[in-house]
């Protein structure tokens, strides 16, 4: 029955922890886009590089989190990207801004490894990797003994 | 700016609504922390107590709008009215999640959602009198 247990998975990465990561991330995803599109739009030669890095970091955001609410196979596999691809965002630009801060004139969320937003984006990720390989994990253990 | 008759520096915000909503919301917060570690799913309390924080937000939004429509304008007026939608919307926006997720995690989300809010105040006040 392989669509049985493809549909429990589903089920699996929507709901109980992995709700909260989807409202999480929803915030993220809007925070960033909204202010780094609304920086670009008014203030693009102030700080292009920062403020183009917050909307990439929101388009991110965004679809890490209809990855997570989505939870086929395949949102799986792109959640679990966009997860890795912030994860290294998040400590690249930190350490960035903590040693070449003259390339980022104003903040991003990534900036000094998001603790203008409660070091939040730092941990994000983790519980992201976390929740989508606990899913996975849980997954092979119900498919492999039965096929 | 001069002959504005509000107390602090809140701009068009009220600022004892403010500071209430930020109590109610910390208040509504660790009440769901603490649901969320007793295992219970979001209960009519929960969903009142989010409704009373809805209506409190909409006071504010509404005296920010009042005062906009007077002609009390902050620089970054786009920013400013999104962030106002954005408090405007989280609580009805958190009680649904409750509802679709009928475990623990419901006030979790209700939780974390009420931490955001007075933060999203708090980025409003600075938005409407950056600090000279």
């Amino acid at each position: 029955m392989p669509e049985t247990a493809a549909t429990t998975t589903d089920a699996t990465l929507r709901s109980g922890p992995g709700r909260l990561l989807v409202a999480v991330y929803a915030v993220f995803a809007l925070a960033a886009t909204a202010r780094g599109t609304y920086q670009l739009l008014t203030r693009f030669d102030e700080a292009p590089l920062a403020y183009g890095l917050s909307v990439f970091a929101g388009a991110l955001y965004l679809v890490a989190a209809v990855g997570l609410a989505r939870a086929g196979r395949t949102s799986r596999m792109v959640a679990l990207v966009c997860v890795c691809v912030e994860m290294a965002g998040v400590l690249v630009v930190g350490a960035l801004t903590l040693f070449w801060s003259a390339g980022f004139p104003d903040d991003t969320v990534w900036s000094n490894f998001g603790s203008g937003y409660l070091f939040v984006p730092l941990v994000l990720p983790v519980l992201g990797l976390w929740w989508v390989l606990e899913v996975h994990r849980g997954d092979r253990r119900e498919t492999a003994p039965t096929s | 700016m001069g002959g504005r008759v509000v107390l602090g520096s809140g701009g068009g915000v009220v600022d004892w609504l403010t500071m209430t909503i930020q109590m109610v919301s910390l208040g509504v917060a660790v009440w769901c922390l603490v649901s969320f570690f007793q295992d219970r799913p979001m209960l009519v309390p929960h969903l009142i107590g989010t409704g009373v924080l809805w209506l409190l937000v909409l006071g504010q939004v509404g005296a920010a709008v009042a005062a906009m429509v007077g002609g009390d304008r902050p620089d970054e007026l786009p920013m400013l009215i999104s962030y106002l939608a954005t408090i405007a919307l989280l609580p009805p926006a958190c009680a649904v999640w409750g509802f679709m997720e009928r475990s623990k995690w419901g006030p979790a989300v209700i939780a974390f959602a009420c931490f955001v809010l007075p933060v999203l105040l708090v980025r409003i006040e600075q938005l409407w009198s950056p600090v000279a």
